[in-house]
């Protein structure tokens, strides 16, 4: 079936295969068939795929070609004609399914088609017999507009339901309009950033998005953060020179949707909405191919199964009718009686509401859920390669270790200072605070006064951020520090000097002198230093304390933390009097021979959740991955922290520097844990990734290239694990997409991401994932039972149909009862089994094999047709010859009277008392029969719904506080009594009152029904294993 | 702590991944299905497993059809071989007692209510005579009903039957309705013959009083009331019968009737209580001329109080179609 290759319900990714049909011209109007090709590979190609000329080319020669001007930009005519030829500036939006295909898939899809059968059927039977008797009896004309009716309102509600998960994403889309600045006519123009055109000449300053693809030809000091597209998370300067052949390395180039950080500049729109490189592959990520979520796959697995079982008898008694010489249209009705009792029609809408109902209670645990079914996948994700930054950790470089008076120190980043461990008075961190306080860019955005200090949003690197806060903390107002002590020249970090430099005015008034203070690369610090500031005195810096120093650095660097060093220098008065002009670009001050003060570590702490979480997901039996771009020392530092390489579990590294052995010499076998670096990924095989990911169980991938990450998962895939991947920027999108569940990150993530994603993290945090695989495997046990219990009134339906065909009774069970059981009493209990707690802890098994743990196996058919199903038809048949016997009817006589029966000719039918029925009357009892049938189905489901609560545990283990199932067997009672009592059912469904006692023929059974599965449970706790479960437990 | 809760966990977790099964295609995978070879299974289970899954299903049945016969045995202690559980207004069959025909058509068409047979050949009517020889015999040999023998009696409207007692139904002189004179097929004016059913305990309400007649009734049989009254104010008490052509046109086609031997069931038959022997009345409606090579729909009905007449439902009528050609 091709439709199901890509039959996911939320279907806009169906429909974004064709979306990137366009003219296969690439931005510059070259051919790119040769890339579409290559599609289906990875990401790999994409640095190289990027051959554009723009930023080498002069900028003369860019003005000609877009024929525009650096100073006043394109005239308004121009920029008409750019934007009608290449359209808005806008990434295309995935083409949605037309909402008439999405509402023609509810109403035909699945278990539809086969009612639709049924109802053309009902209509081919009236129509035939309309033509040939006079008065034909409607039951047909009836029975086919009730189908016809179910499979619509069903058709609806579905549809119905997915429209509204489906609106969720569509808030998404309603971004806050961009606008930016853009020259045209020599006019500075406000424009919305759709407007923009090829050629046009934009400004941008801190704190924009870049609107378009530009390339540089001013800046002041500009910085990029180019992370959702590329996922290095340092912020890039950006200049007018050309400085490197790749389009991404190079600095004169900025792109589409990135954001400045800081500086302004002026540029050139190269390339416009989908033709930017951000476009480019979120074109690419919507072309990947995702396959079924397990949930749908299980659905499909189920539908088959039953259409199959519903196919096979309808044909094969549709066979034995004609062999026992019934008339054709006799037997085309037993064949729609059959269909309508094989089909579990209420069940796929069970299934819809329960999966909505945990979607609903995800969400309200921050985990959003886009694609229904991707509710259930998580629950059997059996891997997950989580991002380190903002997922694991909180974003937020902080000051983690100080060293200074030759101790390391940990810093103390509580909001009130608690955890103060140090002097804060002892004159080396005076100094080291004074150096940290001043020589720092960092402000804290304006109007945040109520908000705790480490929260505060800064302007400025995170670095200095970290520092900022870290001062704010020990010290008070850093501003009101910095205001005593003016700032009379600074020198900006760069990554030639790889320091930065200021020069203030001391605060002590009697002092004439200037105050240098450094920090940067601890070794360029070092370098520039003759002196270190230990206990209050300055010391000469011998080797001795350069080792201490380097132990230091080496100590700290090993903990995954970015260490700066520290170093101030008190110029002389008599060469730098106050006033003294200082020259920044041509520094007239020394640099060297200072005085190092210390050195201060920072890190992005992990999450105070995650370690728990990450326990949590070990113990359920899921592999977390790390992947990140990061360092591996950092990564490795942070995997442990949170418990990702657990304590005592060794990577070979590890092994080969605790044995002092080469690395190669180390059996891969034996460490549990390996950090995998992305320049040794990029050379592996796939077989040789295999390997890694089989063997070890704990593996951190470092310094990947985002692109990398898409062959992580599919690696984790070939395995036969279920991944889910989690992911904030662009460059993830692909792997996202590839993912069985890519989850984005609501905060930092990129809107590429979160279109690409199935599920959505509001507070990016770790933990929530851990709460939605509990969600998922909660209602995979949940759809399970309430499939079990939903399916086993199947037979106590079909029965009577067999009974009726084979032993030539009256009919015991009615096609529009079997609806009111199916659409009616059995839908609110089946969906209460949604909100059953769970049975045991589901965090501490193995997730589910998506190969051989199915959602219906052959266990639950044979419970549910087999065992309780069986007992619910004896029931049923029990009630049916209590009624007929009762009204003169004994069940011997009942045996081949159907065609006497049934004939409208008949009008004097004797029972076994004497009497003679007319048509009415013995019809009347018929009907009477299908709604005792029908309310003892209601009474043994009772006993269904109670058994189906557990598999396993006894229910006085689970207990009844399942209020919302308490409520469906209240419900599912009313309503049974309501359509026999209700007048006028008589006319409307053919339901006619009973007797009181009629209600209790059903009671034994359903007590049979509950005895008997207790005891089955009962056996199965008692023999773990045994045989009995291999057979019975579902 | 989550440390602790790692190195415990850490040392018992063991990722294997979940190694997918070989591809096959479908039909392989059918064929292995039916037969394994190398697992020895046979629709996927090997013979033991059949056996012990067979076993287990064979006493679960038996435990589950035993359920079901005690249930039914007890069931069946509530219920008396003479008298229905439930009765009258009690039971679904009502108060209102339907009508039947005789000849039945054929079994294959019981379907249709249609007495259609050509001519005068023997061989054309056979089908209906036989039914209606059949359908009388119980009433020409009393020997054939158990018990009626020895508890017939000769009602009359002053001579009700005691308790046990049934009457009789003398249907041997109702010439021309006659066995022997082929109950007047073969002269192309058959008689049909009519009963009311039988619901246990039910008690007719007679027209008693002729001035209190349903609308409507047909006038002809007002008169024959009446008349009947006049004779012998007794013979009120009998569920009186009409027939008639459904249309204007079945009116014109039916031509005379013929009621034997009364136009009514007489009210001593009432009420029917399963006595041994019972057999309830029925009377022979004798179409006299009716128009041949034309179908006309007839219907009959009863007459007492508490019989209600409904077309569509049949309840208190009879209907069916005569064609002669």
């Amino acid at each position: 079936m091709p439709a199901d290759k890509h039959g996911r319900s939320d279907s806009y990714r169906v429909a974004t295969i064709s979306a990137t049909q366009d003219d296969n011209k690439t931005a510059d109007g070259r051919d790119k068939s040769r890339k579409k090709a290559k599609k289906g590979d990875n990401l790999d190609d994409l640095k190289q795929e990027l051959d554009i000329d723009y930023h080498k080319i002069s900028l003369e020669e860019l003005y000609q070609r877009f024929s525009t001007n650096p100073d006043t930009g394109l005239t308004h005519a121009k920029a008409k004609e750019n934007l009608e030829r290449d359209g808005p500036n806008a990434l295309t939006p995935p083409r949605q399914t037309p909402e008439w295909v999405k509402f023609c898939k509810n109403l035909f899809g699945g278990f539809a088609l086969l009612l639709w059968i049924g109802a053309i059927l009902c209509f081919i039977a009236y129509s035939i017999l309309a033509s040939t008797v006079e008065e034909p009896a409607d039951d047909n004309l009836f029975l086919g507009i009730v189908l016809a009716a179910v499979v619509i309102v069903t058709g609806i509600f579905s549809y119905y339901q997915e429209s509204k998960s489906s609106k969720i994403m569509e808030s998404f889309k309603n971004m806050v309009p961009q606008f930016a600045t853009v020259l045209r006519d020599g006019e500075k123009l406000t424009l919305r950033a759709e407007d923009i055109v090829l050629g046009d000449v934009v400004e941008v300053k801190f704190g924009d998005r870049i609107p378009a693809d530009i390339r540089i030809i001013e800046s002041r000091g500009f910085k990029v953060d180019n992370s959702s597209l590329t996922g290095e998370s340092e912020p890039q300067s950006r200049g007018p020179e050309f400085t490197h052949e790749n389009p991404l390395e190079t600095k004169n180039l900025a792109f589409f949707s990135t954001n400045a950080v800081e500086g302004t500049a002026k540029g050139v729109v190269i390339s416009c909405g989908d033709h930017t490189v951000m476009g480019r592959i979120a074109g690419l990520a919507s072309g990947l191919d995702t396959g079924e979520t397990p949930i749908a796959k299980e659905i499909h697995h189920f539908i088959h199964l039953i259409t199959g079982v519903a196919v096979f008898l309808g044909v094969t008694f549709f066979v034995i009718a004609f062999i026992l010489g019934y008339h054709w249209l006799d037997a085309v009705i037993f064949l729609i009686g059959i269909i309508v009792a094989n089909v579990p029609e209420g069940l796929l809408a069970t299934v819809t509401v329960c999966l909505t109902l945990t979607a609903k209670r995800m969400a309200s645990k921050n985990c959003l859920v886009k694609n229904l079914e991707a509710v259930e996948t998580l629950g059997s994700t059996s891997t997950i390669c989580s991002d380190k930054t903002g997922t694991l950790t909180q974003n937020r470089m902080t000051v983690a270790h100080m060293w200074f008076d030759n101790q390391i120190i940990e810093a103390d980043t509580t909001e009130d200072q608690s955890g103060v461990q140090y002097d804060r008075t002892s004159p080396g961190f005076k100094a080291l605070a004074r150096i940290a306080a001043l020589c720092n860019r960092a402000e804290f955005k304006p109007g945040q006064d109520g908000v705790p200090i480490l929260k505060k949003e800064v302007n400025g690197d995170a670095s200095e951020a970290a520092l900022l806060k870290c001062m704010e903390l020990a010290l008070g107002d850093v501003m009101s520090i910095r205001k005593r002590n003016k700032k009379v020249c600074e020198i900006p970090f760069n990554s030639t000097n790889k320091y930065q430099v200021s020069i203030h005015e001391t605060e002590d008034a009697n002092d004439p002198r200037h105050l240098m203070v450094m920090k940067g690369a601890p070794e360029r610090i070092l370098d520039k230093c003759s002196t270190i500031f230990i206990g209050g005195k300055e010391k000469v810096l011998d080797e001795e304390m350069k080792e201490a120093f380097n132990n230091a650095y080496l100590e700290l660097g090993g903990l995954g933390e970015r260490v700066l060093g520290f170093c101030d220098y008190m110029l002389p008065t008599d060469k730098f009097p106050l006033g003294f002009k200082f020259d920044c670009d041509d520094p007239n001050f020394p640099l060297t021979g200072l005085r190092f003060v210390g050195l201060m570590s920072m890190i992005d702490p992990p999450r105070a959740a995650v370690p728990d979480a990450v326990a949590k997901c070990r113990s359920a039996g899921i592999k977390v991955i790390m992947v990140t771009g990061d360092h591996p020392i950092t990564a490795k530092a942070i995997a442990k922290s949170v418990g990702i390489i657990s304590e005592g579990n060794e990577t070979v590294e590890d092994i080969a520097q605790r044995l002092n052995i080469p690395v190669a010499e180390v059996n891969p076998r034996e460490a549990k844990a390996a950090v995998v670096h992305g320049t040794e990924l990029r050379d592996l095989s796939s077989d040789q990734l295999d390997e890694i990911l089989r063997y070890h169980t704990e593996i951190v991938f470092a310094r990947t290239s985002p692109q990398q990450k898409l062959i992580i998962v599919e690696g984790c895939q070939r395995m036969g694990a279920i991944v889910a991947v989690t992911g904030d920027g662009v460059n993830d999108s692909p792997a996202l997409k590839k993912a069985d569940i890519g989850v984005a990150m609501g905060i930092a993530g990129s809107d590429v991401s979160k279109q690409a994603a199935d599920m959505i993290l509001l507070d990016d945090n770790f933990a929530s994932i851990v709460t939605g695989v509990e969600e998922g495997r909660l209602i995979f046990d949940n759809l399970k039972k309430s499939i079990a219990y939903t399916l086993t009134s199947n037979i106590p339906e079909i029965s009577p149909f067999l009974a009726f065909i084979l032993c030539d009774i009256p009919l015991p069970l009615g096609t529009v009862t079997i609806l009111c059981i199916d659409l009616g009493t059995d839908m609110v209990p089946a969906i209460s089994l949604a909100y059953e707690e769970a049975e045991s802890d589901i965090m501490k098994r193995q997730p589910r094999n998506p190969f051989t743990d199915k959602l219906v196996n052959e266990r639950l058919i044979s419970m549910a047709y087999g065992q309780i199903g069986m007992i619910q038809a004896a029931a049923g048949f029990f009630v049916y010859f209590v009624i007929m016997a009762e009204n003169g009817f004994l069940p011997m006589d009942l045996f081949g009277i159907r065609k006497m029966w049934d004939s409208k000719a008949v009008n004097d039918l004797t029972d076994s008392y004497g009497q003679e029925w007319t048509y009415r009357d013995r019809k009347e009892l018929e009907y009477t029969c299908h709604t005792a049938f029908f309310v003892t189905i209601v009474i043994v489901q009772w006993a269904d719904l109670i058994i189906c609560k557990t598999r396993r545990n006894s229910i006085v283990h689970q207990g009844m506080r399942n209020w919302a199932l308490n409520f469906g067997l209240v419900f599912e009672t009313a309503l049974a009594a309501f359509l026999s009592y209700c007048p006028g059912m008589e006319k409307g469904l053919r339901m006619y009152p009973l007797k009181f006692v009629w209600w209790l023929p059903g009671l034994p059974f359903m007590v049979s029904i509950f005895i008997y599965d207790e005891v089955r449970r009962f056996y199965l706790r008692r023999n773990p294993g045994g045989w009995l479960e291999q057979e019975t437990y579902y | 702590m989550p440390r602790d809760v790692l190195s415990n966990t850490s040392n018992d977790y063991e990722f294997v991944g979940n190694f997918r099964p070989p591809e096959r295609s479908t039909r392989e995978a059918i064929k292995l299905l039916l037969y394994n070879r190398e697992a020895g299974t046979v629709l996927g289970r090997t013979g033991t497993s059949w056996a012990k899954i067979g076993l287990f299903y064979l006493i679960f049945f038996g435990v589950l059809a035993s359920l079901f016969a005690v249930c039914l045995w007890v069931f069946f202690q509530t219920l008396d071989p003479r008298i229905p559980t439930c009765k009258l207004s009690g039971s679904l069959i009502g108060t209102s007692p339907g009508l039947g025909f005789r000849p039945s058509p054929p079994v294959e068409n019981v379907e249709s209510t249609l007495i259609w047979y050509k001519g005068t050949a023997l061989k054309q009517y056979q089908h209906w005579t036989n039914s209606l020889e059949k359908f009388l015999e119980v009433y020409r040999k009393p020997g054939l009903t158990p018990g009626r023998g020895q508890n017939i009696y000769n009602c009359d409207y002053d001579r009700p039957p005691n308790e046990n007692q049934v009457c009789d139904v003398d249907v041997k002189d109702w010439f021309p309705c006659t066995q022997e004179n082929h109950f007047n097929y073969h002269k192309s004016a058959p008689c049909i013959f009519i009963k009311l059913n039988k619901i246990y305990d039910w008690r007719p309400e007679f027209y008693n009083d002729t001035n209190d007649l349903p609308h409507k009734m047909p006038r002809d049989l007002k008169e024959h009331i009446i008349a009947q009254k006049n004779i012998n104010p007794q013979l009120l008490n009998t569920i009186w019968v009409s027939c008639e052509g459904e249309s204007p046109a079945d009116v014109e086609n039916i031509g005379p009737i013929k009621y034997i031997p009364k136009r009514g069931f007489p009210g001593y038959f009432y009420p029917y209580k399963n006595s041994e022997g019972y057999l309830s009345p029925v009377m022979a409606i004798h179409f006299e001329r009716p128009r041949t090579g034309i179908l006309i729909n007839i219907e009959c009905k009863a007459w007492a109080r508490n019989i209600i007449h409904n077309r569509q439902e049949r309840v208190g009528m009879v209907h069916f179609e005569l064609m002669i050609d």
